[in-house]
């Protein structure tokens, strides 16, 4: 039994949640994919470092994604929505589709959907402005078996990533790697304001990169970049789908953007199982 | 032991090479049991000690038939051979004594499952502050393994002098076993088991804002089956996604499980005849550990080495007495009902 590690970490997030961490602990040890200590995890964790940085990895669907700091953690909420959007639509490799990600960080989103949809239907880019997460996204990529290009005769889905910021005014025109047009763009960019930054719990200011957290004064900066991207002519196919994922009290402002780039017909909120309102898809005309 | 005209009956109930060759072997055995009942009696000393060997190896021979080659072959095949077992433990009276004995038992079956070569996994599991666990969830995958488990459901019983007990006196505690037939998600006939809308899927822990403001890991869900009432609730998975698969997987079990009871239920209704029905609350075995000894209550076995059946290979011997048990009454059901 390791009572004073549990009860070292149990003063910190209580018992219930410091038995089933280290429990996780444990487990990360004895896979080998931790060369720590358990007693070095612990004391991290009791720093206020978050789980997912000191294994490594978390889970997102059936996929097992690598965490590296400082990127973003990939949300429950997230993987949530994600699937959701998986069942809702049905592309075939007859009828490949071509998917954006702004702000891919881990690359989770377009990952996660390379992996649940048909072998050959679906070809995604991501894009960031972070290196370090763009260096992730790849690792990521690699290890669920995403390759960048299709390789093979077996069809396949794919994945390519290319440094660049979507705040600027000249994006996308000035980006090579931008292939329009797209049917899905999907995107969980930063869209913390600035006073709930500062009251941010210190596990996600202290360790996460502020660029993956901060949307400017009003955390709606990115959404009014990704708005003015989607009014751009012919960025988006004909039917295409925008998913958005929103901070919980944001989904109508940003319905309300995208319905104003005059090139959405028809727009749905999605809730996350926490009862708040977490994503905005709207459907572009046909 | 059944009469021959019982035995008539059955030969019309099922008419089958494998059971021609036991029938066949029944009659011969007898025809000669009866030709050396007479020299029993014999005046030749070595001629009488010769038949009453042959008398007492020919009595055997009819015994087997009867009571597993027989069975074995009119026991209607059973229905959920393919099916693992998922198999929930709860700590009942005893407080942290009843928890230690119910990490002893997970390992005991995790040990039975490695000698049959199914794979066990915990996936869910509550530990106690003290030492032990409060209740889990184990998963035994591999072909035959609820018929084999199935006898496992009831209250399982220990007597011993705790660690932690200064005076030296004997404490029982009790731990609850509930084995239910695991339904895979990919198996067919999970359709009929439940409609998504009867689902409600509940988080179970606040998590504020969430999304990005929130890293911590909240991953328990709980889900209702709100016809039958059911609730499963899993955190053991770091992933949500993973804990609601797994928190289906026990709901499937537990209606698959139901269904099973209703449809042996409704059989035997439509029969005149009741078989003991497997009451959950039961006591079932005893494992007093002062006297190295296990018990099982409903088939009065009792095995002088308690380490031994802990170490799995002993718990066989009481599954297979247990299986034959269960033949035995399934026979009989059908002799009388016949
Ligand atoms: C909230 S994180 C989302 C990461 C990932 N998509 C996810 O859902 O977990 C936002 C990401 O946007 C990136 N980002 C921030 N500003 C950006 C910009 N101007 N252009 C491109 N990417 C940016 C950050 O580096 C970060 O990886």
């Amino acid at each position: 039994m390791h009572s004073r590690l549990l009860a070292q970490l149990a003063a910190h997030i209580g018992t219930d949640q410091a038995s089933l961490e280290l429990r996780w602990m444990k487990q990360a040890l004895s896979s080998g994919l931790s060369n720590a200590t358990l007693s070095t995890m612990v004391k991290r964790r009791a720093l206020g470092e978050p789980l997912q940085y000191i294994l490594g990895t978390q889970p997102f669907g059936p996929l097992n994604l690598l965490t590296r700091p400082p990127v973003l953690i990939p949300r429950p909420e997230t993987e949530h929505w994600v699937i959701k959007l998986a069942e809702s639509m049905f592309p075939t490799a007859q009828n490949p589709r071509n998917l954006l990600d702004l702000g891919t960080g881990s690359g989770c989103i377009p990952l996660l959907l390379c992996h649940l949809w048909p072998k050959g239907s679906l070809r995604t880019h991501g894009i960031d402005i972070s290196p370090h997460a763009l260096r992730l996204a790849n690792d990521n990529a690699a290890l669920c078996g995403i390759p960048t290009h299709c390789d093979t005769d077996e069809p396949q889905n794919t994945y390519t990533t290319s440094l660049a910021s979507f705040l600027h005014t000249s994006f996308p025109d000035n980006e090579a790697s931008i292939k329009p047009p797209y049917d899905i763009v999907t995107s969980n960019p930063p869209y913390i304001p600035w006073d709930e930054y500062l009251e941010l719990p210190r596990s996600v200011s202290d360790y996460e990169d502020p660029k993956a957290l901060f949307g400017g004064p009003s955390g709606l900066d990115f959404y009014h970049a990704i708005a003015r991207i989607v009014s751009h002519k012919n960025i988006l196919s004909p039917n295409a789908v925008v998913a958005l994922e929103v901070g919980y009290e944001q989904a109508e402002i940003v319905e309300s953007l995208m319905r104003r780039t005059g090139r959405i017909h028809r727009t749905e909120i999605w809730g996350d199982p926490w009862g708040k309102q977490r994503t905005v898809v709207a459907h572009a005309h046909a | 032991m059944s009469s021959p005209e019982d035995i008539t009956r059955l030969k019309q109930l099922k008419e089958s090479e494998a059971l021609q060759a036991a029938w066949d072997e029944w009659i011969e055995t007898r025809q000669l049991l009866e030709e050396t009942s007479p020299l029993l009696d014999d005046p030749d000393p070595t001629m009488r000690s010769l038949a009453s060997d042959e008398y007492s190896s020919l009595t055997n021979t009819l015994t087997t038939t009867v009571e597993s080659t027989f069975p074995s072959l009119l026991v209607p095949a059973s229905t959920t051979s393919h099916l693992s077992a998922l198999m929930e433990l709860k700590s009942g009276v005893g407080g942290s004594e009843s928890s230690l004995f119910l990490a002893e038992l997970v390992r005991m079956y995790q040990r039975l499952a490695n000698v049959n070569r199914w794979k066990a996994e915990v996936v869910g599991q509550n530990d106690n502050e003290g030492g032990g666990t409060k209740d889990a969830i184990l998963e035994i995958k591999g072909l035959g393994a609820y018929d084999a488990l199935r006898w496992e459901s009831g209250v399982h019983r220990v007597q011993r002098v705790p660690a932690t007990e200064s005076s030296g006196r004997v404490h029982t505690s009790t731990v609850a076993i509930v084995v239910l037939p695991l339904v895979e998600e990919t198996d067919a006939h999970n359709e009929e088991l439940f409609k998504m809308d009867d689902i409600k899927l509940e988080v179970m822990r606040a998590r504020g804002a969430g999304g990005q403001h929130v890293n911590k890991t909240e991953s328990a869900v709980r889900l209702t089956h709100i016809p039958t009432g059911i609730t499963v609730s899993m955190q053991d998975e770091r992933s949500q996604h993973q804990n609601r698969r797994r928190a289906f997987q026990v709901l499937r079990s537990r209606l698959m499980d139901q269904k099973i009871t209703r449809e042996i239920a409704e059989r035997r209704a439509a029969r005149t005849n009741l078989v003991r029905a497997a009451d959950r609350s039961e006591k079932i075995r005893t494992y007093n550990f002062a006297q190295e000894r296990v018990t099982d209550h409903r088939i009065g076995l009792t095995l002088m080495n308690l380490t031994s059946v802990l170490e799995g290979d002993g718990l066989q011997d009481f599954l297979d007495a247990l299986r034959r048990d269960h033949y035995e009454s399934v026979m009989e059901d059908m002799l009388e009902s016949a």
